[in-house]
């Protein structure tokens, strides 16, 4: 079971990937403008870091979609404008409020209705909870797992990380989220990001590498 | 010449949109693509700036390039940690291990015109919290002219340097300087600033 990522090449993205921290947590880089198909032979999850070029992603879009159509599990981090090349991703923008913690005793908004599912045995509910970009709207058969309050201007269905399977005819899976912790955890700022980001790994590392 | 041509990682909230908030400094900068930088004629603008979010890897694909830029005048600033050298003489960013806020405080080692009249208190603290400014920094190449050190050890966050092949070079190791813009204190005197600094003729210019 191998789990791969993709290097947008900014120095973030270099100092999670190939850095002392986080190296072992991942099987195959592969730097995102040279993604082919070939390169996902095998891979059970693939996560895009946070902040890769839009325009890349969006070339490489058939790729992503066979991927899925594959049986693979697609983990889309933050700032990658999903959706203009993600099945089923719909984003709305709202000024990031990067500021919430300064007030104390301000609810930020974030809820976690998805308590119980697999990602929250990996990741605590408080290492979500920092400014997040924009909010996400679950398609149909998606499971939100953090969202945003309405009071807190999340609106209905306002989500920043939500677990999609059954994609693709039934085969694929997408999580995707509106966090960044690549770009905040390899620019040594943030420790609530790192914490969320080895969580996430942790999660990645039980259940598509042990097996 | 235009006074600089700004590479664009399409990322929202960036420096690229603030600066285009404002005509009297979006009117002197192209704004362009990043992988669009090899069709770009690099001789129409006194400067080239590359901020956090560009994608090493590439520029480091586009080193003739680069390199002939500067052999040609031209000066190129750069914000972010360097991790795949794309800039003669600028080796890999080293942060500062386990920092504590005293270890970030901004201290200015040499005036420069870019931060003419910026308070370093403004670059140490943003709404009181320390930090953004930088959090380590890259070796100053020799007869490199440090301009800001970050605590005690004065770990040289800003410098300019002159390349021996021409050229000049202004390195910051933190974000993108131009993001400061919308910033309410001294510290959004650094965008014009420094758009006016590349105006200035320097030795060594082509003409």
């Amino acid at each position: 079971m191998t789990v791969a990522v993709l290097d947008g090449g900014s120095y973030y993205h270099h100092d999670v990937i190939y850095g002392d921290r986080f190296r072992h947590r991942f099987d195959r880089a592969i730097y995102a403008p040279d993604l082919v198909e070939d390169d996902l032979e095998g891979v059970s999850a693939l996560i895009v870091a946070d902040r890769i070029s839009p325009t890349v992603l969006r070339a490489k879009r058939r790729i992503f979609h066979r991927y899925l159509a594959g049986g693979g599990t697609l983990i889309v981090l933050g700032e990658n404008q999903a959706q203009t090349w993600a099945p089923g991703v719909k984003w709305t923008f709202v000024p990031t409020n990067f500021w919430w913690w300064l007030d104390r005793g301000t609810d930020p908004g974030h809820r976690v209705p998805g308590l119980d599912h697999e990602i929250f045995q990996h990741v605590t509910s408080k290492d979500v909870i920092w400014h997040f970009h924009g909010l996400l709207h679950p398609p149909a058969g998606a499971i939100p797992l953090v969202t945003i309050a309405p009071e807190a201007g999340g609106g209905p269905d306002g989500s920043i990380l939500y677990d999609h399977p059954g994609i693709a005819s039934g085969k694929g899976r997408m999580i995707v989220t509106t966090l960044d912790p690549f770009y905040h955890t390899g620019s040594y700022f943030m420790p609530a990001a790192a914490r969320f980001l080895n969580g996430l790994l942790d999660w990645t590392d039980a259940t598509f590498r042990a097996r | 010449m235009i006074d600089a041509l700004l590479l664009d990682c399409e990322q929202t909230e960036g420096g690229v949109d603030i600066l285009m908030k404002r005509p009297d400094l979006g009117s002197r900068i192209d704004v362009l693509p990043l992988y669009e930088l090899e069709r770009a004629e690099l001789r129409r603008y006194r400067g080239l700036l590359l901020g956090l979010h560009v994608d090493q890897r590439y520029l480091a694909t586009r080193r003739n390039q680069i390199d002939s830029y500067l052999a040609g005048g031209g000066t190129i600033v750069f914000c972010g940690h360097m991790a795949t050298p794309f800039l003669p003489d600028v080796s890999t960013y080293r942060p500062i291990a386990n920092y504590g806020v005293a270890d970030l405080a901004v201290k200015r080692i040499s005036a420069h015109p870019v931060w003419e009249g910026v308070d370093t208190a403004d670059l140490t603290f943003r709404r009181g919290v320390s930090g953004f400014y930088g959090r380590g920094s890259h070796e100053p190449p020799g007869g490199a002219q440090v301009i800001h050190g970050l605590g005690a050890d004065l770990h040289p966050v800003d410098f300019e340097h002159r390349p021996a092949g021409g050229g000049r070079l202004l390195v910051h190791a933190g974000a993108d300087l131009w993001g400061y813009l919308d910033s309410e204190t001294s510290a959004a005197r650094m965008a014009p600033q420094l758009l006016d600094w590349l105006r200035v003729p320097f030795h060594g210019e082509k003409s």
